[in-house]
């Protein structure tokens, strides 16, 4: 967890420590929350905006969310939920302007970086699962990273089984290039 | 092909760890949280309202609209009395408001052609559709200067 700047809440009907034992909590999932929310958003800022939305949300259930052990699969439908809402609602109404064609296409060296540090692999990874199409790269996520099912995708984007297939499909292609650069061509599987 | 790159792929997702959440988000969360206590509680949204205050919302619009449906003076006249009154006896009952809706825009808009002269009307209307153009074009033009540009470059410097 980061070393965040600790801001101390005390309102009519929260007790101090209840207010800290909050802080706990968030620390103990916040990084779960915005990476689910990045993943999807593709945009750290906007993730940033859910993650906060989805602690809020956590706060008014705190009631039962601080002894559940369901807490943390809550946390994570909650910021799925909020995150394909915002795709839905903003990239419908922004469509026109076309945020997608301000992104750099990939840019994977001739060179093998094979030898890249982890961070900087998992980085590179990160930046180009972000630079995929919404259409390809929220499907590539719910399926790799919330291990939903395609028909399960299907319903949840409501749009056809034939078109999530072929959505992933292009999304892992897309990212071959980059994964061979990396050394990883599964040869050990 | 495909099984060897959902494998390669998947495998490549599944070592990828958690992105570590901004410094400032924990700052953020319980400030917003700060200040969302700290608005009275009509500002709030409506389930959290106390209940009695909840029930007596409820009770009070319904009151408005059983007063408005049920003794506005155009209920007495016209083609909506006919409509309200045929509605009132049959399985339409529930149709009844919106034929009442429709009977007042309808008014509305006799009163406003014969009102004003429809050169009048149809230039406000032109006025209308250029300023919402301008103003959609101008907000897409910010939207993409000031915010897309703006998060791309931040994204790509970290």
């Amino acid at each position: 967890m980061g070393s965040n700047e600790h801001t101390t809440v005390h309102t009519p009907s929260q007790e101090p420590s209840s207010s800290s034992e909050f802080t706990t909590f968030m620390r103990a999932y916040q990084d779960m929350v915005f990476s689910t929310a990045a993943r999807l958003a593709g945009n750290d800022a906007q993730a940033e905006d859910i993650a906060q939305e989805v602690f809020i949300k956590a706060f008014e259930n705190f009631g039962h969310l601080r002894a559940s052990p369901a807490a943390g699969g809550w946390l994570k439908t909650v910021a799925t939920n909020l995150s394909l809402n915002y795709l839905t609602r903003y990239r419908k109404r922004w469509r026109l302007f076309s945020e997608e064609s301000n992104l750099p296409e990939t840019q994977v060296p001739d060179t093998v970086l094979a030898n890249l540090g982890t961070d900087q692999r998992h980085a590179l990874i990160e930046d180009t699962m972000r630079r995929l199409p919404p259409h390809q790269r929220v499907p590539l996520v719910l399926y790799h990273f919330e291990d939903l099912s395609y028909q399960e995708i299907a319903q949840r984007l409501g749009v056809s089984l034939a078109k999530i297939k072929t959505d992933i499909a292009r999304a892992r292609a897309a990212m071959l290039p980059m994964l061979e650069s990396l050394g990883i061509d599964g040869a050990g599987e | 092909m495909s099984d060897r790159l959902e494998t390669l792929v998947g495998r490549a997702l599944r070592e990828a760890p958690l992105r570590r959440a901004p410094p400032s988000l924990e700052s953020r969360v319980l400030r917003e949280i700060g200040r969302r206590a700290a608005l009275p509680w009509w500002r709030r949204s409506f389930s959290r309202w106390p209940r009695p205050a909840r029930v007596g919302f409820a009770l009070a619009c319904g009151s408005i609209i059983v007063a408005v449906l049920g003794a506005w003076p155009w209920t007495e006249g016209g083609a909506l009395a006919d409509a309200a009154a045929w509605s009132a006896g049959s399985w339409l009952l529930w149709a009844r408001p919106a034929l009442i809706l429709v009977d007042v825009a309808r008014q509305l808009d006799s009163a406003l052609t014969g009102a004003i002269p429809p050169e009048w009307l149809y230039a406000a209307l032109a006025a209308g559709a250029i300023l919402y153009a301008a103003l959609f074009g101008l907000g897409a033009a910010a939207y993409q200067t000031l915010y897309l540009k703006t998060s791309s470059a931040g994204e790509s410097r970290s």
